[in-house]
C-alpha cells in the first residue's frame, strides 16, 4: 500500500479518543474542522493514502476496537463486480482501478452488508470472529454449493 | 450592482420600515424567513427590494422558521451575509437554531420584532420573546425607537462579522409601539451606509473549495465544554468590539450609543430600570417628576442586553453617591421566578458601592399600554422606599394588571 | 405638543393619512410620531390612528393620549365610538358627515357643550367626487389644515404631491382636489 506525502500513511493511526485534548483557547473556532494539512492541490486526484488529512478527519481515527466480528476477502474467489464498495456504509472497501484489495479494518464496524450483497458463489467476503486468523479463515473457505435439484 | 434608493435627509418610518432598510443599505447577501406579525415588513420589504433591484441578494422562500434560521445558518456557512426577522411564536420555532448558529459562530443578523409568546395568543409586544433567546448566544441589541432599529441594525453587521467576534446578533425592536410607529429617521445615504458596514470577510466558508472544512461537528463530554467556553469568552470579549463600532458610528452620524444609556444619573436618588420604548416613556415621565415634584429620578436602559452590561450597570448604579432605590421593569411573565432583568441587575449591584434598595416590577404583558402616570406612581413608590431605608411593598409587583393587587416576597432589612 | 387621535373604519385610510401628515412634517424641521392601535379585525372594524408632533424628538409612546385633535372620518362612528374619551377642554372635533353640525351636534349629547369646537365636513362625498372612492383620509387633512392653522394650504398640497409621487397622476390630482375642497368647506 502507498504511503502518505511524508511518507507515512496516516489512516486509522490514531484510536478514536485518544487525540491529544486542547484547552477551550485553542480548539478552532466554531467547531469548524479542516479536512486537509496544508494545500489540497490535486487533492481530488490522489488516492486517500496520499492525502494531507488533517487530524481530526476520521481517516486518521481508528474504530477497529468497536468490531467483534470481521469480514474476510478471499481474492480467489471474487469477480470485482464492486458491489461491496458500493454498499459499505463506512468507505472501509478497499478498491483501486475497480478492482479489489481488500477491508479497511480501521474504520470497518462489522456490520456484514458487504457479506449479504457479495454475488458471487461461494461468497468472497465471509464474517469471521474477530479473532480468528484470516489465513485460517482463507484455509477453511466454503466449498461452491450445487443448486438443489427440482 | 444595485440600485442606488433615493432617501430624504429627514424620513418618516416606522420600525420594521427603517430596519428593512438597514438590511437593504448592508447589501445583504441571503434572507430565509417565514414573515410573522409583527415583523412581517421586514422580509417583505427585503423581497422587493430585491425583486426591484435595490439589493444584490437572495430570498429564500422557507416552511416554517425553523427552516427559516436553517437556511440562514447554511448561507452563512457557505460565506453570505445573512439576515432574517422574526417575532414571537416564530422566534421561539428558531429558538434551536438559534444556539446551531452561535455555536457555529456565524455573523447571522436577526431583526425581532418583540411579541408576546402565546398562550393567550396575542401579537402586540411584550419582551417574552427576547427573554426566550438571552442565553442562546447572540449578542443582543435593543433599539427603543425607529431610528435606533435603523442605526443598530446597521451596526450589528460590523460588530457579528468583526474577526474577532463573529457571533450572530439580534436587533431587537417593540412590536407595533416600534415597528408600527412612523417617527422622524434620519437615514444613511446608500454609500455612506454601505461604506459603514463594509465588505463581508467569510471565515471558513463552505464555498472555498480550497480549504474544505466540516461545519456542525458532534462533540461529547470530551470537547464540547471547551467549545462552549470558547464562545463564551468570544461573547464576553465582543464589549470592546460593540463600543468600538458605536464609536465609529457616533463619528459617522453624531449620533451615541453606550451599552449601557444612563439618563440623568449623576444626582439620581431613585432610578428605573427598563427596555424597549419604555425606556423612553420612562425619561419622559422622569423629567415631568423631577420638574413637578423635585423628585431626582434617573433612567438606566441596558441597550445591549447580551452579552450583559454587568460592568457599565454596575457603574451607572455607582453614578450618583445619592442613589437609594432601584425598579427593574420586565415585560415578560416570569414564569415563576423573579424578573430577568431583576436578577441580572440585583446580582451586577450586590458588588456595588450604593448596593441599592431593588425591586421588581412586571408590567405591560402583550402589549398592554405603558403610561407616563403609571411611571410616574411607580418612581413615587422607589422614592417611599429610599425614605424608608427599606423596601415598604413587595419585593415582586404587577403593575397596570386589573384585579387585586399582586405581589410576591417581602424584604428582610429593615 | 400637538396630539391628534384619528376614528376610522380599517380600510378607511385613517394610518396612510397619519402616515401621510408626519411625511410632510418631517420635511419642515417638526417632529412627529403616527401609529394606529390595531387589533386582530379586519377591514371594516372601528379602529384609532394617532399623530403626535412637537417641535422637538418625541419619547413618550404611550398609547394613549388627551388629544388636542379628533379626526372622525367615518360618519358612523360619530354616533358608535366614544369621540369625546380624555376630553381637554381645548379639543377640536372634526367630523365627517352629510347633517349640518346642529343636526350632528342635536344627535350627539357628548358634544353638545363643545359646538364652538366641532367641525363638519362630508369627507366620503368628497372623495367619491374627487378621487372616486370612498377614501376620506385626505378631505380630512384639507380640514385639519384649515382647523388647526398647522400649514398654508399651499404648502401642504405640495408637501403631499412629494408624498404620493409613486402615484398615478390622476390619483395625485384627485388628492390634490379632496384637500383643497375640504379646505375650503370645513365649517
Amino acid at each position: 500500500m502507498s504511503k502518505g506525502l511524508d511518507g507515512t500513511n496516516k489512516r486509522g493511526i490514531l484510536e478514536l479518543g485518544a487525540e491529544e485534548k486542547k484547552g477551550w483557547d485553542e480548539v478552532p473556532q466554531g467547531v469548524v474542522l479542516n479536512s486537509f494539512d496544508g494545500s489540497i492541490d490535486n487533492t481530488a486526484f490522489l488516492k486517500p493514502e496520499d492525502r494531507e488529512y488533517s487530524e481530526f478527519n476520521s481517516y486518521i481515527a481508528s474504530v477497529a476496537s468497536w468490531r467483534v466480528i470481521k469480514p474476510v476477502y478471499n481474492r480467489d474467489i471474487c469477480i470485482d463486480c464492486q458491489n461491496c464498495w458500493v454498499w459499505c456504509p463506512d468507505t472501509s472497501i478497499i478498491s483501486r482501478d475497480k478492482q479489489m484489495l481488500g477491508i479497511d479494518y480501521d474504520h470497518c464496524k462489522g456490520c456484514g452488508v458487504c457479506v449479504e450483497v457479495c454475488p458471487t458463489n461461494p461468497k468472497s467476503l465471509l464474517m469471521f470472529e474477530e479473532a480468528t486468523n484470516n489465513d485460517d479463515a482463507l484455509a477453511g473457505w466454503p466449498e461452491k454449493k450445487k443448486k438443489a435439484k427440482k | 450592482m444595485a440600485k442606488e434608493f433615493e432617501l430624504n435627509e429627514m424620513e418618516f418610518w416606522d420600525g420594521n420600515y427603517a430596519a428593512s432598510q438597514a438590511l437593504r443599505q448592508a447589501q445583504v447577501d441571503v434572507v430565509a424567513a417565514y414573515p410573522i406579525t409583527p415583523s412581517t415588513p421586514i422580509v417583505e420589504n427585503y423581497g422587493a427590494y430585491q425583486a426591484n433591484g435595490y439589493v444584490d441578494g437572495e430570498f429564500v422562500m422557507v416552511e416554517s422558521e425553523h427552516g427559516a434560521m436553517s437556511g440562514c445558518v447554511g448561507a452563512a456557512a457557505s460565506g453570505g451575509r445573512v439576515a432574517t426577522a422574526t417575532s414571537s411564536q416564530g422566534f421561539a420555532l428558531m429558538t434551536e437554531v438559534l444556539y446551531q448558529a452561535s455555536g457555529m459562530r456565524l455573523p447571522i443578523v436577526l431583526t425581532v420584532v418583540n411579541r408576546a409568546l402565546a398562550s393567550p395568543l396575542n401579537v402586540r409586544g411584550d419582551h417574552s420573546d427576547m427573554y426566550l433567546g438571552r442565553d442562546s448566544g447572540w449578542i443582543n441589541l435593543d433599539a427603543f425607537n425607529s431610528q435606533e432599529a435603523y442605526d443598530l441594525t446597521l451596526c450589528a453587521f460590523r460588530v457579528g462579522e468583526h474577526l474577532d467576534v463573529r457571533l450572530p446578533v439580534m436587533v431587537h425592536q417593540d412590536g407595533f409601539t416600534t415597528s408600527h410607529k412612523a417617527q422622524n429617521v434620519n437615514p444613511l445615504q446608500d454609500e455612506v451606509a454601505y461604506k459603514f458596514v463594509g465588505d463581508y470577510v467569510p471565515v471558513d466558508d463552505m464555498l472555498d473549495f480550497s480549504r474544505p472544512v466540516t461545519h456542525g461537528a458532534q462533540t461529547e463530554e470530551d470537547w464540547h465544554y471547551e467549545h462552549k467556553a470558547k464562545q463564551h469568552k468570544a461573547l464576553m470579549d465582543s464589549r470592546k468590539v460593540i463600543d468600538e463600532v458605536l464609536e465609529d458610528f457616533k463619528e459617522l452620524t453624531g449620533r451615541e450609543y453606550k451599552r449601557v444609556e444612563t439618563y440623568m444619573m449623576e444626582d439620581a436618588e431613585v432610578a428605573i430600570i427598563a427596555l424597549g420604548s419604555s425606556v423612553e416613556t420612562s425619561i419622559f415621565a422622569a423629567k415631568q417628576i423631577r420638574e413637578e415634584e423635585g423628585l431626582k429620578v434617573g433612567v438606566i436602559a441596558p441597550r445591549c442586553f447580551r452579552p450583559f452590561p454587568f460592568d457599565l450597570i454596575r457603574d451607572a448604579i455607582d453614578m450618583s453617591a445619592n442613589l437609594k432605590a432601584v425598579v427593574c421593569m420586565d415585560r415578560s411573565a416570569p414564569g415563576g421566578a423573579m424578573g430577568a432583568l431583576f436578577n441580572e441587575v440585583s446580582a451586577a449591584a450586590y458588588t456595588t458601592k450604593n448596593r441599592p434598595l431593588i425591586t421588581n416590577y412586571i408590567y405591560g404583558l402583550g402589549g398592554r399600554d405603558f403610561g407616563v402616570e403609571e411611571a410616574k406612581r411607580i418612581m413615587r413608590e422607589q422614592k417611599a422606599h429610599a425614605d424608608a431605608g427599606h423596601i415598604t411593598t413587595e419585593i415582586q409587583q404587577f403593575s397596570g394588571v386589573r384585579g387585586p393587587r399582586l405581589g410576591f416576597f417581602t424584604t428582610r432589612r429593615d | 405638543m400637538t396630539d391628534i387621535r384619528w376614528h376610522s373604519r380599517a380600510g378607511q385610510g385613517a394610518v396612510t393619512g397619519a402616515k401621510g401628515l408626519g411625511d410632510v412634517l418631517a420635511t419642515t424641521g417638526k417632529y412627529a410620531q403616527g401609529y394606529a392601535l390595531y387589533g386582530s379585525a379586519k377591514r371594516g372594524a372601528a379602529m384609532n390612528a394617532y399623530n403626535r408632533i412637537a417641535d422637538e424628538p418625541i419619547i413618550n409612546h404611550e398609547t394613549n393620549m388627551f388629544p388636542d385633535f379628533v379626526l372622525v372620518i367615518d360618519p358612523a362612528l360619530a354616533f358608535s365610538d366614544d369621540i369625546t374619551k380624555n376630553d381637554k377642554s381645548t379639543t377640536k372635533y372634526i367630523i365627517t358627515t352629510h347633517l349640518t353640525k346642529d343636526e350632528l351636534i342635536s344627535q350627539i349629547p357628548a358634544l353638545q357643550d363643545k359646538a364652538d369646537r366641532v367641525f363638519v365636513l362630508d369627507c366620503i362625498e368628497i372623495s367619491l367626487n374627487t378621487i372616486g372612492r370612498a377614501i376620506p383620509n385626505a378631505p380630512m387633512l384639507g380640514a385639519l389644515v384649515k382647523v388647526s392653522n398647522m400649514f398654508e394650504l399651499d404648502f401642504f398640497l405640495d408637501g403631499m404631491k412629494k408624498v404620493l409621487s409613486k402615484f398615478p397622476q390622476k390619483i395625485i390630482d384627485g388628492n390634490m382636489a379632496a384637500i383643497t375642497r375640504a379646505y375650503n368647506e370645513v365649517n
